[in-house]
């Protein structure tokens, strides 16, 4: 084509970017939407055919339901404020202080997210039930289980995701802000309360709006460790499983979306006057020693990190014990799993889990980057819809999927009870965080790249690219392994969508739990972490072969 | 280019590969059994299967009553499943779960005793599992407790905080508690008795093996679970006594059935003649407290663990059909009296 002469009609760059959109938005649609919608319709079934409000009226005349959902809002709020602080001075420490050990701290603060939920409630059992290694060996009769069970278990389970994101945050930082603050005879305080925290707000406000979902929505610690303490999750659980009651487990579900949808509005309200805070020519912030500082972070990593040690160590421990508290003698056994179909699961887990960080990766950066780019109502639904994963409990998830494609009206259902159906929801399940990493670093690279990029001719392939693709790269293998982890470590979620030939190592895991074998779910555990961890080994390999510079935090 | 397509035909064929692998349609030959039998019971009786029916594919998912019951359901416009085997009869007998059943005289159910099975012949239950306390007899010791013998015994204020049972809503085993509780006391007494408890319950807890779970490893003194987890676990050397409550033990069957909308029922009849068969009624000494094939005598670890020779003298004999009727009503009276 000639120069300068150019056709009238769309431009190609908005055509790619529609070609992405359609290509996240459809499945988006199919595997998510669809599902959901139809357990809220089921929220307004009444018996065979009718509709109306009876199921909500039922579940809110009972005094019950009020003290379920006042347990949660508490738990809740509590959990949100402690771990994003425990996040947000351990991200400090790691990205701002000099102190030694940072890769170690950062590997250890992470190893919750490296198995089923189930472990940190079974490890605070060992360790602090009431006939746990603490009351044994002082004669104390601490009680765990209830709310402060939960609440421990919480934490250490939301701790690493909230550092995660701040972590992120605070990684990329330009160091003339702060040299033109000192310069300017700005104090310490001063410096930290603005030039600091404007920096990560977005990450801040990120980190508690999924805090609060993760921890509202959680099934696994209350369900091992909560006694009579029941939240919302478990209630759901409750009418469902033992109640055999669909429609009451739905309306459950949809005032479960409240608390989180209200979070979510207000973290986007915030969210929306946050500019692009990452200058084009970024010069890296080094962190100064600072001895003062620097000990008082070391302390406080070692403390944290030491706690969360000792929960994954216990578990490890009585992984390879012949008769937990009574015979603490060596052996293999727990892990000749004689039932549950042996390893297979574990295999399973590992291919489901593969093709999960794959999809995921090109579902979740396509979604984010269509997002950032451009702005109109479809777009907002998408942004809505890619975040709306994150206040969806896994069993409501699970559920739906059944309710969607054991449908056989629908062509989908050829791909229930395969590995593909594990695949998607998993996928779906954790798409929010995926997208608000996503999102967060795609925030970050200024649209003068772009702009720059442009005007140097090249189009919007090229530029996503040359220019786009190379500084994400980190970020994109964080986010695969993010996914690889959390399918691994799935739970809730997929309980009602594994087959007799199709089945996962966390539903192993619970299984062989309920089954009363403790030290074989320990075990299997146990090697899940072993699969995780060989998994980030591979990757820093990779990465170390190929010399890609990283910030990331995984690697 | 040449490199691209050749990778790419590779990406197809593993695909095409892969799907075929996991085609979720039954084959000729295969059966698909839902059971919430015990794990290791599972693994044990399909070798013996496996053996005595050469050319079946039998592939087994095991969950606990109430998430077996919500899945049956959630999948009924289209079941993946074969058989149902060994599942609570209480929740058999719901008319939703009844209506997907067909029925089928398995070879050897003319021996079983009517209770054992259904009029229609749409299942039978060729075992059953009953209600027993698992004690820790090493924190009953420390704590200075006496050996509870009845679930009266359970009302001294001595066991405060020390007793843990299965809440009904979610456990197949916490209902049959206390249906047989309150058929046992009639319901206004029943209720009165069940509040008193609740001062000492220390939790209500979700599923019904982890109150003996919990038990045996210390965490309580007294667990109302049921008999074969008590067993095993004493077997597997905890310091654990069973106690069988003097008022009668609580027991549930457990029940086979054939799904109407099976695809292989040829397969599927030969393994419910298979459950009924000698080889099988052989297993079912090793596990269950109770058998209802006659002429099988129990095991050795029953005989240790405290069970009777006749096992009827120390049931409470529950009207299964009067429990599954009252299901809805019992529970939400539970919780609004005792749900914390």
């Amino acid at each position: 084509m000639p120069a300068g002469i150019k056709k009238p009609g769309i431009h190609p760059d908005k055509l790619l970017l529609g070609i992405i959109g359609l290509c996240v938005i459809v499945p988006l649609i199919l595997f998510l939407v669809f599902p959901i919608v139809i357990v809220f319709l089921k929220s307004f079934q009444v018996g065979d055919g009718n509709w109306g409000l009876a199921n909500y009226t039922t579940t809110m005349v009972e005094k019950h339901f009020w003290v379920v959902v006042w347990n949660s809002l508490w738990l809740t709020v509590n959990v949100t404020v402690v771990s994003v602080l425990l996040g947000f001075v351990f991200a400090y420490a790691i990205q701002r202080s000099q102190m030694p050990g940072k890769r170690i701290f950062t590997i250890v603060a992470m190893l919750p997210m490296f198995a089923p939920s189930l472990l940190q409630a079974l490890g605070l059992v060992f360790l602090l039930g009431r006939n746990g290694i603490i009351n044994r060996w002082l004669g104390l009769d601490i009680e765990i289980y209830g709310f402060w069970g939960v609440f421990i278990a919480d934490v250490i389970y939301a701790f690493p995701q909230a550092f995660m994101i701040l972590s992120a945050a605070f990684a990329v930082a330009d160091s003339r802000p702060y040299e033109a603050a000192r310069m300017l005879g700005a104090n310490k305080r001063q410096i930290f309360f603005d030039v600091t925290l404007p920096g990560i707000k977005f990450g801040l406000i990120s980190s508690i709006f999924l805090v609060f979902t993760i921890t509202i929505t959680d099934f696994g610690n209350p369900m091992v460790i909560g006694g009579n303490f029941s939240v919302l999750a478990t209630e759901i659980y409750n009418q469902v499983s033992g109640q055999m009651n669909f429609n009451l487990g739905s309306v459950i579900s949809i005032i479960l979306l409240i608390p989180v949808v209200i979070a979510f509005a207000i973290e986007r309200f915030a969210g929306r006057k946050q500019e692009a805070f990452i200058p084009d020519n970024v010069n890296p912030l080094v962190p100064k020693k600072n001895a003062m500082l620097d000990t008082c972070m070391f302390t406080y990593s070692s403390i944290l990190c030491g706690i969360i040690v000792l929960v994954v160590a216990i578990v490890v421990y009585a992984s390879f014990v012949k008769l937990w508290p009574y015979n603490m003698s060596f052996t293999l056994n727990n892990y000749k799993f004689d039932s549950q179909g042996g390893y297979d699961p574990l295999i399973t887990s590992v291919i489901v889990s593969l093709m999960a960080a794959f999809i995921g990766v090109v579902l979740v950066f396509g979604s984010a980057y269509v997002v950032n780019k451009s702005k109109n109502v479809i777009v907002d639904l998408l942004n809505f819809f890619s975040i709306l994963p994150a206040a969806i409990p896994g069993m409501v998830l699970g559920l739906a999927y059944i309710f969607f494609f054991n449908d056989p009206s629908n062509p989908l259902n050829i791909l229930y009870g395969t590995v593909f159906i594990l695949t998607i929801n998993s996928v779906y399940h954790y798409f929010a965080q995926g997208f608000l990493t996503a999102s967060t670093s795609l925030q970050q690279i200024s649209s003068n790249f772009d702009e720059t990029s442009a005007c140097l001719g090249a189009n919007l392939f090229t530029t996503i690219k040359r220019v786009t693709l190379p500084i994400l790269l980190p970020s994109i293998l964080s986010v695969a392994v993010f996914f690889f982890m959390r399918t691994m470590v799935t739970l809730a979620a997929v309980i009602f969508l594994v087959s007799p030939s199709v089945n996962l190592a966390a539903v192993s895991v619970m299984l062989l739990d309920d089954a009363g074998n403790t030290t074989q779910a320990a075990a299997y555990s146990t090697l899940i972490i072993l699969v995780v961890l060989i998994a980030l080994l591979f990757l820093n390999l990779v990465l170390k072969l190929f010399k890609v510079k990283t910030k990331s935090l995984i690697s | 280019m040449c490199e691209i397509s050749t990778f790419r035909k590779r990406l197809f064929a593993i695909i095409l590969g892969v799907m075929l692998f996991v085609n979720p349609l039954a084959n000729a030959g295969e059966i698909t059994i839902y059971s919430s039998l015990e794990d290791d019971e599972i693994a044990d009786f399909l070798k013996v299967a496996r053996k005595d029916l050469p050319g079946v594919k039998i592939n087994v998912l095991r969950l606990s009553t109430g998430d077996l019951g919500a899945r049956i359901l959630a999948e009924k416009e289209s079941p993946k499943h074969d058989i149902i085997w060994g599942w609570a009869a209480t929740n058999m007998i719901n008319p939703e779960i009844m209506a997907m059943l067909e029925p089928y005289q398995a070879k050897g159910s003319e021996q079983l005793a009517d209770k054992f099975k259904d009029p229609g012949n749409k299942w039978f239950a060729a075992t059953g599992y009953m209600a027993a306390f698992c004690v820790n007899t090493d924190r009953l010791q420390k704590k200075g407790l006496p050996m509870p013998t009845s679930w009266e015994d359970l009302l001294d204020p001595a066991y405060k905080g020390e007793l843990i049972m299965p809440n009904p809503n979610s456990s197949g085993t916490g209902y049959l508690q206390i249906a047989s509780i309150l058929q046992s006391r009639g319901e206004e007494k029943g209720w009165e008795y069940l509040e008193a408890l609740d001062a000492n319950m220390g939790q209500y807890i979700k599923s019904g093996s982890k109150p003996c779970k919990l038990t045996r490893a210390g965490e309580y003194s007294v667990g109302a679970s049921f008999a074969f987890i008590a067993m095993k676990s004493i077997k597997e050397g905890y310091p654990l006594k069973m106690v069988i409550p003097s008022e009668g033990a609580g027991f549930e069957l457990e029940a086979t059935a054939l799904m109407a909308s099976s695809k292989n029922k040829e397969d599927a009849k030969k393994f419910l003649d298979w459950t009924l068969s000698p080889a099988a009624a052989e297993l079912y000494a090793k596990f269950k407290a109770i058998i209802s094939v006659p002429g099988v005598e129990p095991a050795p670890e029953a005989k240790a663990a405290g069970l009777p020779a006749d096992v009827s003298k120390v049931l409470f004999d529950l009207d299964f059909a009067e429990s599954a009727k009252n299901r809805a009503r019992i529970l939400k009276t539970w919780r609004e009296k005792l749900e914390r």
